[in-house]
């Protein structure tokens, strides 16, 4: 690998575009770094000079790299990094507050906490590799959302002043995840795979599509939530979070289907979503 | 840095942050339970004593203070784990009936108890009138004091999964303080059943509970016939919900809490309200603007105690007992200073 090469993969290593994508951007910068380099040869340059002289005048790899992700994907890494250090932080501050102002810490509570925070900001991290996967973060998203939105539910029980300090603090985050979801999904389809005039159905499928998946999430963690707190939970609690992963599974085939038929993918989100409600309890009435 | 330190260094610092957060908690206190005052009350006859609840982590005892306040003084003191609730006195105030309650790790779940006793102030000895094979939630004195009249649950169960366990299968019982004989009085095997009260020429009993909405019953000891009053007044919900009715000792009214109002948490505020026993008439006496609940009538006086919770949306009460007058005008806390335990 040559220094320039070098050069383009560091430049990449701060990027999220997906395989075809990084071919094109990784020929395309070679291609300008080639030119720059034969213009100096020919100004009587030799190679090794020539290099050195075209890569300090286009830039620390990392700067670019990182422009070059803000241009095309504007806010997405910073998104991931709020979201996953803003879910640290408030594990950190909330079982500090549990400790020391209720004598009720929850150890299990604050290892969920910071698992779901830290997946998110190595993804933040590690936006080259896991980027890509565009699936896979949002899932990674979704899960942080599900779990903040859970946080917000216990908040009831806590001193007026804490539920309002905390309620506020989560539904920041909450929407901060939900707006990284959308717009992830939104990336995933690149600009030139649908027509322009498509684009911002594509982008309202997306909210509609999302909105189903709130509501499947609420009915879920509802049903969790009264047999956790009524009766003595066994087997039964499994089912209850069915329809949420019934959803997520199916969210991947819609992120894909909604770019290419915006409006039909509106009515196959519903389909899902019923289904994957309706579903465990078909289940339930078999048993 | 390198991408692969970033991940280890990063990943590193959130392990070592867990368990630091670990550690830091465990040195935090664990939880002292609840400690303060209790709900429900009772005046002694002469009109000089209240006796109540005062919960030391979690666990109520019994103490007694002058009805204008004043030093308390410590009657009865359960064993660890376990509360004496819901005091009542005998009519010549000599003894203090309550139930003790507690729960006990069972084979599934946890078994909760509670059980009717009793306390002798002269001879301070607490005898056991029922034990756990039954579930009395209150008791009161027969006028002449030789029986007492007690709620006694058939089940502590849940019979709908989006509600929480509590005793059903109510009915109401008379034991004979000589004998020990017990009469049931009631086959009703009711939903619910509480606050029941003596009328002060023991002609007929009164207490809550609910059909369709909640309601008072007069249950003539005579005849065991029953008189079902629905209250009518200017309250805060659809349905008057009704809490801690209890009868004036000229048997002509019923002073209960009920809501009054929403707070802007959209929580019920409960006032104290003043019912006509003949036109079922109900009208607001209290304005505290807080959890009035609990009202005890004075004997000799037309006054009243109420139990007010300044936290009773939270996880534990506040609460504190207020003298007020029988009309609601005036109102004055009964200031109580707690023994060291």
């Amino acid at each position: 690998m040559t220094n320039m090469e070098r050069h383009v993969e560091k430049i990449l290593e701060q990027m999220q575009s997906p395989h075809d994508e990084r071919e094109e951007i990784r020929e395309e910068v070679l291609n300008h770094l080639e030119e720059a380099k034969q213009h100096y040869i020919s100004g009587g340059f030799n190679e090794k000079q020539a290099e050195k002289r075209v890569l300090s005048e286009f830039g620390s790899a990392e700067t670019i790299g990182n422009q070059l992700q803000e241009s095309m994907y504007p806010y997405q890494r910073g998104l991931l990094y709020v979201i996953g250090i803003g879910t640290i932080l408030f594990g950190v501050i909330f079982y500090l507050t549990s400790a020391f102002f209720l004598h009720n810490p929850i150890p299990v509570w604050l290892a969920i906490q910071l698992v779901t925070g830290g997946t998110v900001t190595l993804a933040a991290i590690n936006i080259s590799f896991v980027g890509r996967y565009f699936y896979l973060v949002n899932v990674l998203l979704l899960v942080n959302v599900l779990w903040n939105g859970i946080n917000i539910a216990i908040m009831e029980v806590r001193p007026r002043w804490q539920a309002i300090f905390f309620g506020i603090y989560l539904l920041v985050l909450v929407g901060l995840g939900l707006v990284a979801v959308i717009r992830n999904a939104y990336y995933s389809s690149s600009p030139a795979a649908s027509k322009q005039r498509h684009r911002g159905m594509v982008l309202l499928s997306h909210i509609v599509n999302l909105l189903f998946g709130l509501v499947v999430a609420g009915v879920s963690l509802f049903f969790l939530w009264a047999l956790l707190a009524f009766s003595e939970a066994k087997a039964d609690v499994i089912l209850t979070v069915v329809p949420i992963i019934i959803w997520v599974i199916t969210y991947k085939f819609q992120m894909r289907y909604i770019p290419k038929k915006p409006l039909i993918s509106i009515a196959t989100g519903l389909g899902f979503s019923v289904l994957s409600i309706v579903l465990p309890f078909m289940i339930l009435r078999l048993l | 840095m390198s991408r692969k330190m970033k991940n280890i260094s990063f990943i590193t610092g959130i392990v070592l942050l867990f368990f630091v957060l670990w550690g830091a908690g465990s040195f935090a206190s664990p939880p002292e339970g609840f400690s303060g005052f209790g709900q429900s009350t009772d005046i002694s006859p002469d009109d000089s004593e209240l006796v109540f609840s005062y919960y030391h982590g979690d666990d109520a005892a019994l103490y007694t203070v002058p009805v204008s306040g004043g030093k308390a003084e410590l009657l009865a003191k359960p064993d660890e784990g376990k509360s004496f609730l819901n005091p009542a006195f005998s009519p010549d105030g000599g003894k203090i009936a309550f139930v003790e309650q507690w729960e006990e790790e069972g084979e599934e779940k946890k078994q909760r108890y509670s059980q009717l006793r009793i306390v002798d102030r002269e001879d301070q000895t607490t005898e056991t009138l029922m034990n756990t094979n039954d579930y009395i939630t209150k008791a009161v004195f027969s006028p002449d004091g030789g029986s007492l009249f007690f709620l006694k649950a058939g089940v502590f169960k849940n019979y709908s999964p989006i509600s929480s366990e509590r005793p059903h299968d109510f009915d109401i019982f008379r034991m004979d303080l000589k004998t020990k004989d017990i009469e049931q009085l009631t086959s009703k095997e009711a939903y619910s059943m509480s606050s029941l009260n003596v009328s002060a020429d023991g002609d007929q009993l009164m207490y809550k509970t609910y059909g369709n909405r909640d309601q008072l019953v007069l249950h003539s000891l005579e005849d065991g016939k029953e008189e079902t009053i629905v209250p009518a007044g200017d309250f805060g919900s659809k349905a008057p919900i009704i809490s801690s009715p209890t009868l004036s000792p000229d048997g002509e009214h019923v002073v209960f809490s009920d809501v009054a109002a929403k707070d802007e948490q959209g929580t019920y505020v409960y006032e104290g309200f003043r019912m006509d026993l003949d036109t079922g008439k109900a009208e607001q006496i209290t304005s505290f603007y807080e959890h009035v609940a609990s009202p005890v009538f004075f004997h000799n006086e037309d006054k009243l105690i109420v139990t007010v919770d300044k936290n009773f949306a939270g996880a534990e009460p506040d609460n504190s007992y207020w003298q007020i007058t029988a009309d609601g005008k005036e109102r004055k806390r009964v200031m109580i200073e707690m023994p060291e335990s």
